[in-house]
């Protein structure tokens, strides 16, 4: 009977998760080009590659800044909202789906948008720079510009589900715990970094661990936005464009991707391990 | 609590020890999957091209074709397959969206080799078809052109040589194009400049500051076409003018950091940086000129009907500019034609092959270059009409007969496109050194050429 219940499932997860999973760390040794119907064996060579190239540290530098920002703030400005959002006023419903739509919106079409915003010549927003007298920055053309450009975007993109997801753990925080702090004489603030946000730390953790994840896996906006990829490289994009792009390089392509793998059961492990243990459930 | 202790009979008499061992098999199992993909052998082996034998071969029922519909070009070629349809009932042609780019139809493509479903017919860019040949991919059409009858000799000369390689042709031309100097008529007027293109990028140099000066909002003189995808394929035309190249002509000899090649991307940069007459695009330098925001830029002739569309002036259409050491030929040409896969019946091959002579027809062409702006294939295609309805497409033809094959850095090295187009955004919006970044450049090529072209060769 547990073979018949589990099978379909195992079956699902073995041929759709584990096999791709097999097949890349396969591929990350081979000297392949993408369609060619042959491929070279070549141990680790694609490995060595990488972690020798320039290319290699900026691309991880790159991915590094992505993370870090678009987590931050993503996580930061998410929780000022629930904090906001968290208030019985009118209008709290239509401002929680406000905040929340750009997170159900197609990445494409969002990034799509946002780049006719950005366009320094004919965007919105160089127009009215241009209203002031200043000159636009040249977002697309200028690397740096166009790492700031999709962290925004992104945080725009993501900060609904941070603050939605905030907004469910604020709500379930015992009124009897706050209304205890209030009659000891806590005041607002005191309240927030020794009752709340301590009592947030589950959802904090989830967050952090999920935000991590989708981050590191961020394509959409990089790809509409910034093609090339100056600037925006990011590990799961350099894996794209080294098989996609022009290169064709299936084998080093698998290779990045396998790397991506081992940072996000790193990183995972290590949220679970260590900062775990630092979160209060009730 | 395990199944014994449960109380439940385990089907098949499976304990914890024999499911281990099925699991231990099922992970076996999954491990010689991971063998399933490429052969792997020693060395690549290169080809020499084999003819489709089409003795006793009927053309198929039904193909698809791949297409990115380049110049929204999707109406106007269903509109062509559906006049096939009416032309005759043995074949049907179903049209298959396979990408917004060159780029996602290639995508596609070479994913599909590994074992999806292949299309009957396919778009193949300029930069891309080589890379089909290399990989064994796609068949010569020699045969298929003897079959159903294609006049090769009615294609212009330029476009069809393009697709030619080791003695065989390996597409058909079909959106073929060259860029075009596009300028903003009112602006001209305006500057008090002779209605024409400038014949030399010196002289456009000479009138930026009065079209700057004469033309108050508007934020460049001349606007640089965005570098991804473009920078590497416009930029000939500077390079070839100054005398150098990408590489040398019709040969893998990287020649980018030729003083020749490093004094005409120098121009450019000084123009952005010094002269400041010039921007760089964003987007599509096309929309920056429709919008009134540049007077000048370069296009590809496919965006001509887009350009037309929208710009609220007159729009004046030229040859590109000249250079100190050459004014002719120093325009490529660029598009796509259309070509067929290996690995698909020999019937859908003859289907596909009577589709692309109705598709490339003296009619149709012309059909395709009024809906698009892409050029007429066709030497004997009628364009007066297309000429009435629009006369800057005279222009494109007319500088056809001034074009030149593209370096085989740009169209034949996996990636060197975007190589090209890395370091002239250096170049141009980083200020980067030229000649260093024309030195790192003919590097990452040369490593390209040898380890991803030369053994295939």
């Amino acid at each position: 009977m547990f073979l018949a219940f589990a099978a379909p499932n195992v079956a699902l997860i073995v041929i759709f998760t584990y096999r791709p999973l097999i097949l890349n760390i396969y591929y990350s040794t081979l000297n392949w080009t993408l369609g060619a119907p042959t491929a070279q064996a070549v141990g680790l060579r694609n490995y060595v590659t990488f972690f020798t190239s320039s290319e290699a540290r900026q691309v991880l530098t790159t991915t590094a800044v992505f993370t870090v920002a678009t987590v931050g703030l993503s996580m930061g400005l998410g929780l000022l909202v629930a904090l906001g959002l968290n208030r019985k006023v009118p209008g709290a419903g239509f401002a929680q789906a406000t905040v929340f739509s750009p997170f159900v919106l197609s990445g494409v079409g969002v990034g799509l948008a946002w780049q006719y915003l950005f366009d320094p010549t004919v965007g919105a927003l160089g127009a009215i720079l241009r209203q002031v007298g200043l000159s636009s920055p040249q977002w697309f053309n200028n690397p740096s510009l166009s790492l700031v450009m999709v962290i925004l975007v992104y945080v725009w993109k993501n900060l609904g589900y941070a603050a939605v997801i905030y907004l469910a753990g604020l709500q379930s925080v015992s009124r009897d715990v706050l209304e205890a702090a209030a009659i000891d004489g806590a005041n607002r603030r005191r309240t927030l970094i020794s009752i709340t946000l301590p009592l947030l730390s589950p959802t904090t953790f989830f967050l952090m661990v999920t935000s991590i994840l989708n981050s590191l896996q961020a394509f959409d906006l990089i790809r509409v936005m910034t093609p090339l990829g100056r600037g925006t490289t990011t590990l799961i994009y350099d894996a794209y464009l080294q098989a996609f792009g022009g290169y064709n390089q299936a084998g080093y392509s698998a290779t990045i991707s396998t790397v991506l793998f081992a940072i996000l059961v790193i990183l995972t492990l290590i949220q679970l391990v260590l900062l775990e243990r630092r979160v209060h459930y009730l | 609590m395990s199944l014994q202790e449960s109380g439940v009979d385990s089907p098949a008499g499976i304990d914890r020890r024999r499911f281990l061992g099925l699991a231990a098999a099922g992970l076996s199992a999954v491990a010689l999957a991971a063998c399933s993909g490429p052969a792997t052998s020693a060395t690549s082996s290169s080809k020499t091209p084999g003819q489709v034998d089409l003795s006793g071969v009927k053309p198929a029922g039904k193909i698809t074709w791949w297409s990115n519909n380049p110049g929204s070009s999707q109406a106007v070629s269903q509109q062509i397959i559906d006049a096939f349809h009416r032309s005759q009932s043995a074949i049907r042609v179903e049209l298959v969206t396979a990408g917004a780019s060159y780029e996602d139809i290639a995508q596609k493509f070479q994913a599909a080799q590994a074992g999806g479903s292949l299309p009957d017919l396919v778009v193949f860019s300029d930069v891309w078809w080589f890379r089909y040949y290399m990989l064994d991919s796609i068949i010569p059409l020699d045969s298929l052109i003897s079959a159903v009858g294609i006049d090769t000799s009615d294609y212009r000369d330029q476009l069809l040589a393009d697709y030619q390689y080791a003695g065989a042709t390996w597409a058909i031309p079909w959106a073929r194009s060259t860029p075009l100097f596009y300028w903003n008529k009112a602006h001209w007027a305006a500057a008090g400049l002779p209605d024409r293109a400038p014949k030399t990028w010196d002289e456009f140099a000479e009138w930026a500051p009065r079209l700057n000066a004469a033309n108050h909002g508007i934020q460049h003189a001349f606007q640089l076409p965005a570098l991804a995808g473009y920078a590497g394929w416009s930029f000939q035309n500077n390079l070839w003018g100054w005398g150098g190249g990408w590489s040398a002509k019709d040969s893998f000899d990287i020649t980018c950091d030729s003083p020749r090649s490093v004094a005409a991307l120098q121009f450019l940069q000084d123009a952005v940086y010094k002269g400041k007459w010039s921007g760089v695009a964003s987007k599509d330098s096309t929309n920056d000129l429709s919008a009134g925001a540049v007077s000048a830029t370069i296009g590809s002739t496919g965006s001509l009907v887009g350009i037309l569309k929208v710009a609220k002036f007159e729009v004046g259409a030229g040859f590109l500019p000249g250079g100190p050491e050459a004014t002719s030929p120093v325009c490529p040409t660029g598009g796509a034609g259309v070509g067929i896969p290996k690995k698909i019946p020999r019937e859908n091959q003859l289907a596909a092959a009577t589709f692309i002579k109705f598709l490339t027809s003296p009619e149709n062409t012309l059909l395709f270059a009024q809906a698009t702006g892409y050029m007429p294939v066709r030497k004997s295609a009628k364009t007066a009409s297309l000429v009435a309805k629009a006369p800057q497409s005279q222009v494109a033809i007319d500088q056809l007969a001034v074009t030149r094959a593209q370096d085989w850095a740009r169209v034949f090295l996996p990636g060197g496109d975007q190589e090209m187009a890395g370091a002239c955004a250096n170049i141009l919006t980083q200020r980067g050194d030229v000649g260093g970044q024309m030195n790192a450049l003919k590097k990452t090529l040369e490593t390209i050429y040898t380890t991803q072209v030369k053994p295939h060769l």
